[in-house]
């Protein structure tokens, strides 16, 4: 850095920290008197039982992305058009319509009629169920688009000297396509799966009672502010900065070898 | 090897790359093709090494009649070497593990094996002391010759090479010259395309001029050097040994 660079450097610093303690002072100063950070630790029971639906919701929801993901690539890589034209309407119609629209349109017209009996008969809660499988589709379709375009980034030269050495189809994919593709997407993978962990809040429409639903309850019922948001805020940090951090560390290590 | 190739075309889009080719060739251990860019070699040593179906003809390579039956040509070319300009390795491996991939998964060597398989390849090639290297580490040359080592680990029947050389500088392509020379003295089939035409003469049993999708003349080196008989090959090599 330059001289003139490390003065404005320094500049900036301090105006941003000024903005940020004005911003700070005005917020705090508003509620300062009400906040009453025992509310929080009187719910810590539903708030944790929320969070831990959460990250079963998130965790279920990366797998079965993962497998709907994988599903809508060969779909779409099919020798067949009618299949492959299918995948493209289905993929174009998840990606360009809101989550909200298909948890609200998927749960209370097209699954919850079928299968809400038979899975509460089961023993298992149907919202639950029903929202992670809608979220793991609406996660596959941009994971499928992601794959794909990795997929399609190998160069020819690849295929064929995969084909070359004598590699069966499945093999030419498995040992010499997906391990390079991989890691072309890794950061768009990481950085979708931060997204679906975050959208896993919208299941709340349907009455999931996962972190979100459960700190808005408490929130609605204690007349809380920021001793309900701030601990929402940190319950999803805890469990995307662990992704967005391996992701980082993947992609470092992946670069350095290649 | 013998070759048996019949009148065979193949199109792509509207030009033919291949226009009812033939050639018979009863008895060569090394048949290199030459001709102009464009005209047909690219395209006959891929249909010759079952990675390119023709639309029309037939083709037997030794005791080989080549059928568009996809499981066929895989075993095919379980059984052949094939040698691309380059790109041939794959970039995240090293090149050991370019060598035993295939061979533990195509040619079900155990991993030991494979390992002992490799490294006799990369020592015969000088490239031990790479063997741990990406591709990305090695010189052009280095990467071609770690491509022929993995193709001539397997025991290919054939090894199919095209213009192994034409991305590489001058030096780098001398490297992999001779160590193609060295392979066909040591008595292995090859069929290469090339435009090194000194290294055409020293090292072929038969040269194949091929020109607008077709043989013009296939003569032994000697012979199609010296005095070729089609006006066609006389006005090529006339330019390209110009200077």
């Amino acid at each position: 850095m330059s001289r003139r660079q490390q003065i404005a450097n320094a500049l900036t610093a301090v105006a941003l920290a000024g903005g940020i303690a004005w911003l700070c002072t005005a917020v705090l100063g508003n509620l300062g008197r009400e906040t009453d950070w025992a509310k929080a630790w009187q719910y810590r029971e539903s708030l944790w039982i929320g969070w831990w639906l959460t990250l079963k919701i998130s965790l279920g929801a990366l797998l079965g992305s993962i497998v709907f993901g994988l599903l809508f690539l060969l779909g779409q890589r099919s020798p067949l058009p009618v299949l492959r034209r299918t995948c493209r309407l289905f993929l174009e119609f998840v990606r360009d319509t809101p989550l909200l629209v298909h948890l609200l349109f998927g749960y209370f017209v097209i699954f919850a009629p079928l299968l809400s009996r038979p899975l509460a008969d089961a023993g298992f809660e149907d919202k639950i169920l029903i929202g992670g499988l809608l979220l793991s589709l609406f996660g596959g379709a941009y994971l499928g688009e992601i794959l794909r375009g990795g997929v399609e980034s190998i160069p020819r030269a690849q295929w064929e000297s995969a084909r070359a050495v004598g590699f069966s189809p499945v093999q030419v994919y498995r040992h010499v396509i997906f391990p390079q593709a991989l890691r072309r997407v890794l950061p768009a993978i990481a950085g979708l799966f931060v997204s679906l962990i975050k959208d896993s809040s919208l299941l709340s429409v349907i009455g999931v009672s996962e972190y979100f639903y459960n700190t808005k309850n408490f929130i609605a019922r204690s007349y809380a502010g920021l001793e309900g948001y701030v601990p929402l805020a940190l319950g999803y940090l805890i469990l995307t900065l662990p992704v967005a951090w391996l992701s980082h560390w993947l992609e470092k290590r992946f670069r350095h070898e290649t | 090897m013998k070759l048996e190739v019949d009148r065979v075309s193949k199109h792509f889009g509207a030009t033919a790359a291949l226009d009812g080719l033939s050639l018979h060739l009863g008895e060569a251990r090394v048949l290199v093709l030459i001709g102009p860019s464009g005209g047909g070699k690219s395209t006959l040593l891929r249909v010759l090494g079952g990675l390119e179906v023709p639309d029309a003809g037939s083709v037997q390579v030794n005791d080989h009649r080549l059928s568009a039956d996809p499981a066929f040509l895989q075993a095919y070319r379980r059984r052949n070497g094939f040698l691309f300009q380059q790109f041939n390795l794959f970039p995240h491996l090293d090149a050991r593990r370019n060598i035993t991939l295939p061979l533990e998964k195509v040619h079900g060597h155990d991993p030991t094996a494979a390992r002992e398989l490799a490294d006799q390849a990369l020592g015969r090639f000088g490239l031990l002391e790479h063997a741990a290297k990406l591709p990305a580490q090695l010189s052009g040359g280095q990467q071609q010759r770690a491509g022929i080592a993995r193709a001539f680990a397997f025991s290919p029947e054939i090894l199919f090479l095209d213009e192994p050389t034409s991305a590489l500088d001058p030096e780098m392509t001398a490297e992999v010259l001779e160590l193609i020379q060295e392979l066909a003295e040591a008595g292995q089939d090859i069929i290469l395309s090339t435009h090194e035409m000194g290294f055409a003469k020293a090292v072929a049993d038969q040269v194949a001029f091929v020109a607008a999708g077709k043989i013009e003349e296939c003569q032994p080196p000697g012979r199609l050097f010296a005095s070729p008989d089609s006006p066609a090959c006389q006005r090529f090599l006339s330019r390209v040994m110009r200077y």
